[in-house]
């Protein structure tokens, strides 16, 4: 402290100056009309410079302060936005005839959540339990399949892939000739029938309809077209590669197919 | 700072005041309705303090001196301004030119003390000094740089033989 003032005691003239400096520049500011308006001029140009480079310079200080209400802000914008929604409406097709009994349903849904593409590809739907989705129904997307729930939650659901290695599906030729329709991990665009019984004349670009035996989809859903079949010899059936008309990948809604005689139909199947 | 040195400063305040403001202002010359040169003689005073005077005293007088010129004049501060700076570098200038074995300690800004030709030096560069600092805050811009020179190559000898023949005609011992 003593040698502060020490300090300021040996360099009284400069703060005397200074001091005095200062007032006389005041003075001149205020009193003469020429250096006011120069000076006015000079603090215009320069100031705003000024300004802004000590505000960048001490913007940094903020910056954690200005992260966290960003932040705050982004969450509550993406909780606005349509994708973060669960869609409560409930679009499901239903047709009161008399001459004809409902039997399937439509249940309108979305794909929240797609697997990478490979030899097991699943996604997950907007749909669960809540609304009536139950294991083992199809889904059904884009004009052709696109899967069968696997697993189910109150409000989500768990689709196998039509482009999945252990998919089974009923298909069959509008002559009622049917095999079992399954991928062969390949090419996402091409399904393969087998176990089709190799009499049974195919033409290219027949189309390959659902069966419904298996109760997963309705019957005469159009599926694909078929490309080429290929007899094997020995065993009575051919291979058919079939052209699907929807890609699954690429699928955003789809539709789940529930079939209301579905517990009816298992119970004519357990009978032995 | 004796007595006869403290009267001789008070005599050269008034004095000095006096003989700015109602003669050398009124001298001025310059071309296309621009003055150029001006005669300054008061900065004598703050030339001729005794060297010993503190150095805010000194920045001090010299202020009320210069507002004090400025009261007359037209502009207020300029005149304070320049003289509150050049009575702060009074001891750097007394430092640039100091002689070789430094100053006696009771010698005075004299010419019985210092000689002719450290007066002259001393003046000039007290001159030049004041002279930058009061075109300097007269034109308030750097912009004016060519103006603020002109002004002061063509003050400072004007000024200069305007002091040192009051120096030279008083001579004053303190």
């Amino acid at each position: 402290m003593g040698r502060l003032l020490r300090i300021l005691l040996n360099s009284s003239g400069f703060f005397t100056f200074a001091v005095l400096q200062l007032v006389s520049l005041y003075l001149i500011v205020h009193h003469n009309d020429s250096q006011r308006q120069i000076w006015a001029e000079t603090k215009s140009v320069y100031g705003s410079y000024l300004t802004k480079k000590v505000s960048d310079r001490l913007a940094f200080l903020d910056v954690a302060r200005e992260n966290e209400i960003l932040r705050r802000e982004n969450a509550a914008l993406l909780g606005r936005i349509p994708g973060s929604g669960y869609h409560t409406y409930v679009d499901t097709a239903t047709v009161n005839d008399s001459l004809m009994q409902q039997r399937f349903t439509y249940l309108a849904s979305r794909v929240v959540s797609k697997s990478a593409y490979g030899p097991y590809n699943t996604l997950v739907i907007d749909r669960g339990s809540n609304l009536g989705v139950e294991r083992g129904q199809g889904v059904v997307a884009d004009g052709g399949l696109l899967g069968i729930v696997s697993e189910v939650t109150p409000r989500h659901a768990r689709v196998i892939s039509i482009l999945h290695l252990d998919t089974r599906v009923s298909a069959g030729l509008d002559n009622n000739a049917f095999g079992t329709l399954k991928w062969d991990g390949r090419d996402p665009r091409r399904i393969t029938i087998t176990d089709m019984p190799d009499y049974v004349p195919v033409a290219p670009n027949d189309t390959i309809y659902t069966t419904g035996y298996s109760n997963v989809y309705p019957t005469g859903l159009p599926i694909g077209t078929v490309e080429s079949s290929e007899p094997l010899p020995g065993t009575g059936s051919q291979n058919l590669t079939v052209v699907l008309l929807n890609d699954p990948l690429l699928a955003a809604t789809g539709y789940v197919v529930r079939d209301l005689f579905k517990e009816e139909l298992e119970r004519l199947n357990q009978v032995r | 700072m004796n007595t006869s040195a403290l009267v001789n400063s008070v005599l050269r305040f008034v004095l000095l005041l006096l003989l700015q403001v109602f003669i050398f202002n009124q001298v001025r010359w310059g071309w296309g309705g621009r003055d150029v040169l001006f005669v300054f003689v008061y900065p004598l005073f703050v030339a001729l303090l005794p060297m010993r005077t503190p150095r805010p005293a000194v920045i001090l007088l010299a202020f009320i001196l210069g507002l004090a010129v400025d009261f007359f004049s037209e502009s207020v501060g300029v005149h304070a301004g320049a003289l509150t700076f050049t009575a702060y570098v009074r001891p750097f200038i007394l430092r640039l030119i100091q002689p070789r074995d430094g100053y006696n300690i009771k010698a005075y800004p004299s010419i019985n003390d210092m000689g002719a030709g450290w007066m002259l030096r001393y003046l000039a560069l007290i001159l030049l000094a004041h002279l930058l600092m009061f075109f300097l805050l007269h034109y308030f811009s750097i912009y004016f740089l060519s103006d603020i020179l002109v002004n002061t190559v063509l003050s400072l000898p004007a000024s200069l033989v305007v002091t040192f023949a009051i120096v030279l005609i008083f001579n004053p011992k303190a």
